[in-house]
């Protein structure tokens, strides 16, 4: 017996030295610091957990024979928007000013191995998490790729979105740029991120054109289902999951633990989204849709992004069931003028993005705009409509630059060596075009017997 | 034989192209009666060319009287322009033969056989006879462009054609087992209506269900569970429900999300209430006359069903080209505006019909 307690607390002695060795305390600032790195980090592991979710979406809202291809080009893109970000990304987003609108140095990283006296975190810590934005807005415009774009085209526009376009827009408003100066009020990235991934969804799916079979001649449009619905609901569960470290996370602090309110309004924000989506579905369709309720939960939380550190519990519930309304609308919309958006990108990630940042504008509080120190309290709150108006700007300006500059490479690259995948191959499918093998082998070869 | 055929189908396509230009001048029921007079007569001319042919073909009168049924749409006299066919037949019993003077020399076999061999012999040389008979008419309906019923509700299936103790111990089967399936026939059963042969064979066999329905309630909220998966497509706001994607994009069906539930409201209000009419506008007058509905009600009943009627014939009516069009798909967009307010008005009352089913449904026998 004497001899298991000992063995015990030897054990204990060696993971836990502190214990034994008390006098040699960390300080406070260490502390702190270290606490802010683990909650960062942890929030940026969250972030990168959200390519799963994308995985499944697209996956789960596209046909079988290009499930491989869909899931696949994700971990790759993922993979080369980490190598080109780390190279200049990072640069242009972080590094010094210039003129208020990009940064530059800090080109191919090489960070302090650890944290400074004084600094809040490591900058290895910032750089994972900023690394796993970047990804997230560029997994957001394959929506737009979907089905019929070109393997070397996700090859040539993540050279130019997580290169370029991407860290102009987060410079602008997170990196000291111009719209940073003038108070824009996008706390973990309505804008930056989904707003920026939209456009590029946007220009993508317009100079594709639609999918062979998606509207008839008459203009009207057929369904075309995405082969596995639980996937699409798995995948919404793990990107509202992420989405905690996504905004949570991004107040980049412990501290006094503020980043628990901001978690709390996220939730309210998305659980908003999912309810108004399924109910207007419903209302208008006579039939509750699934799509369009995963949709609304998605777009609550896209909605949320902006505003979650600025508003009231009320109105985070507020712009959650605004969004779930308007993300069935916008698709509804997109459908009307004849614009395919297979993965629903443009209204997820851009429709309720643009209201997301313009809520701030309405719900944003006196307390919580001086908490986070950024901007004036929105309309209802007594600020006027001076804060509206810097959002709308700051939606315009961000919407307009991140859709110009990705047609143009996109238009150009069509130009060059070609967009679309052939007529033959997207009918066989990209798994086998694109890659010589299905994701599904079994049904698929049955498919085509059958 | 296909000469008098292809001259009765001639008939009928012009008879056809008559009524579909009379839209407009006459009301929709003046159209839909005379269009079922003319299904009915065509019918019956069919089934005495079949007779003929089985005189022809050396096998005789029928041996038994039989009752040629309608069910569907035939039954309740609602055919449109381009209906299929759902029919049945009824015959007398085998023993009921021996006592039959009339056709005893046209029967085969001699006495001098033991009894039960003979009967048994004589059964299905009458079943054989019956089945040819249907076949045969149920083939000249095709040529004459009836199609057959997709789930085989024919008189020349087995299930569907066979002597009066035959149907009616499935019509007891059905009533003691309500299963889906069962309920679903014992509702075809509830709009049969005899066209042809001896009156009395229906007449029989509906006493019989009907005591069933009055012996048990249970089984006419089985009937309500099975009709009311039909919704009326209209929404909360009162918008019509049109179909969003694919080549019927815009259209409104018509059938299944109007006409087809307000038939099955009212036919379940007609058998709860022991109403023998198979025809909808028949059954909602007989619901005002036993004081089911008031006169207002059934007056509203009448008019949405009406205009479900008109359309529906509207929308199966042949196009220029002469060419039937298939489902009643409406297309919304080039009805008129007082076309479309009229029919959110008549799917408005058969959602409120159908809503008011449910409930009394629920209260009466509890809900699942």
């Amino acid at each position: 017996m004497v001899k298991k307690c000992l063995i015990v607390l030897g054990a204990l002695l060696v993971l836990f030295p502190t214990m034994a060795f008390a006098a040699d305390e960390p300080s406070a600032g260490t502390l702190n610091m270290g606490l802010n790195a683990l909650w960062v980090l942890v929030a940026g592991v969250l972030v990168l957990l959200m390519q799963g979710g994308f995985i499944l979406l697209e996956a789960g809202s596209t046909r079988m024979k290009n499930a491989g291809h869909v899931a696949g080009k994700t971990i790759f893109t993922l993979g080369l928007c980490s190598l080109l970000y780390w190279a200049v990304g990072y640069g242009f987003a972080f590094g010094p000013d210039i003129g208020k609108f990009i940064g530059s140095g800090d080109f191919f990283f090489n960070p302090a191995i650890a944290a400074g006296e004084t600094d809040n975190y490591p900058s290895t810590v910032f750089f994972v998490f900023q690394l796993a934005f970047a990804a997230v807005s560029l997994s957001i415009a394959w929506g737009g790729f979907a089905e019929r774009a070109k393997l070397s085209a996700y090859l040539i526009f993540t050279l130019f979105f997580s290169g370029l376009i991407y860290p102009i827009i987060s410079h602008w408003i997170w990196g000291g740029g111009w719209l940073a100066e003038d108070g824009s009020q996008d706390f973990a990235g309505s804008t930056v991120v989904h707003l920026t991934g939209a456009m590029g969804a946007f220009a993508a799916t317009i100079l594709l054109k639609p999918r062979i079979g998606k509207f008839n001649k008459d203009g009207s449009a057929n369904e075309i289902l995405g082969h596995n619905q639980v996937f699409t609901a798995l995948a919404v569960l793990l990107l509202w999951i992420g989405w905690f470290g996504f905004n949570a996370g991004s107040t980049v602090a412990v501290g006094d633990g503020f980043f628990g309110y901001v978690a709390f309004n996220t939730q309210l924000g998305a659980a908003g989204g999912a309810v108004a989506a399924l109910l207007i579905s419903w209302l208008v369709n006579g039939k509750a849709d699934i799509t369009t309720m995963l949709n609304g939960a998605l777009a609550g939380l896209v909605a949320i992004t902006a505003s979650c550190a600025y508003v009231e519990p009320w109105a985070a519930v507020v712009i959650g069931l605004a969004a779930g309304v308007l993300v069935f609308l916008s698709a509804k919309f997109f459908e009307k003028i004849k614009v395919d958006d297979p993965i629903y990108a443009l209204s997820v990630h851009g429709a309720a993005g643009v209201w997301g940042t313009l809520a701030n504008g309405l719900f944003a509080t006196r307390t919580l705009v001086e908490k986070v120190g950024v901007g004036r309290p929105g309309l209802f709150y007594g600020g006027g409509a001076h804060q509206l108006w810097v959002q709308f700007v700051s939606v315009v300006v961000c919407g307009a630059f991140a859709f110009a500059a990705s047609f143009v490479v996109l238009w150009a690259m069509k130009k060059l060596i070609g967009f679309r995948v052939s007529e033959e191959q997207e009918i066989i499918g990209l798994d086998l075009s694109e890659h010589g093998t299905y994701g599904y082998p079994e049904q698929m070869k049955k498919a085509a017997q059958g | 034989m296909s000469d008098t055929i292809a001259e009765l189908r001639r008939q009928r396509e012009e008879a056809q192209t008559r009524l579909a230009a009379r839209f407009g001048a006459d009301s929709p029921e003046e159209v839909s009666q005379a269009l079922n007079a003319l299904h009915d007569r065509l019918i019956r001319r069919v089934l005495e060319l079949a007779e003929q042919e089985m005189m022809r073909t050396g096998r005789g009168k029928p041996p038994v009287p039989y009752a040629y049924m309608l069910f569907g749409s035939g039954g309740r006299a609602e055919q449109t322009f381009a209906s299929d066919q759902d029919s049945g037949l009824i015959y007398a019993d085998a023993a009921d033969v021996a006592r039959s003077e009339r056709n005893r020399s046209a029967m085969p076999g001699n006495a001098s056989s033991g009894c039960t061999f003979r009967d048994d012999f004589v059964a299905r040389y009458i079943r054989a006879y019956f089945l040819a008979f249907a076949e045969t008419a149920v083939g000249y309906l095709k040529q004459l462009g009836y199609p057959p019923c997709e789930g085989n509700v024919m008189a020349d299936q087995p299930a569907w054609c066979m002597p009066v103790s035959e149907w009616a111990a499935k019509v007891d089967g059905w009533f003691e087992e309500p299963s889906w399936e069962n309920v679903r026939h014992l509702l075809i059963v509830a709009d049969g209506r005899c066209l042809a042969g001896d009156r009395t064979l229906a007449d029989g066999l509906k006493d019989r269900y009907f005591r069933h329905v009055a012996d048990r309630p249970a089984v006419a909220s089985r009937m309500a569970e099975n009709t009311l998966r039909h919704k009326v497509l209209v929404g909360v706001f009162g918008q019509l429900l049109a179909e969003r994607y694919g080549a019927s994009a815009g259209t409104l069906d018509i059938k299944y999300g109007g006409y087809i539930p307000m038939v099955n409201a009212v036919r379940l209000l007609a058998v709860r209430s022991g109403i023998r009419a198979t025809g909808t506008l028949d059954r909602i007058a007989a619901l005002a006359q036993a004081g089911v509905w008031s006169a207002a009600e059934a007056a509203e009943a009448r008019e949405a069903f009406a205009e479900f009627l008109r359309l529906r014939l509207l929308a199966s009516a042949p196009r220029e080209d002469g060419s039937l069009p298939s489902g009643g798909q409406l297309p919304v967009r080039l009805l008129a505006r007082e076309d479309v307010d009229r029919l959110k008005k008549a799917l408005r009352t058969g959602k409120k019909l159908q809503r008011r089913i449910e409930r009394e449904t629920r209260a009466g026998f509890g809900g699942r």
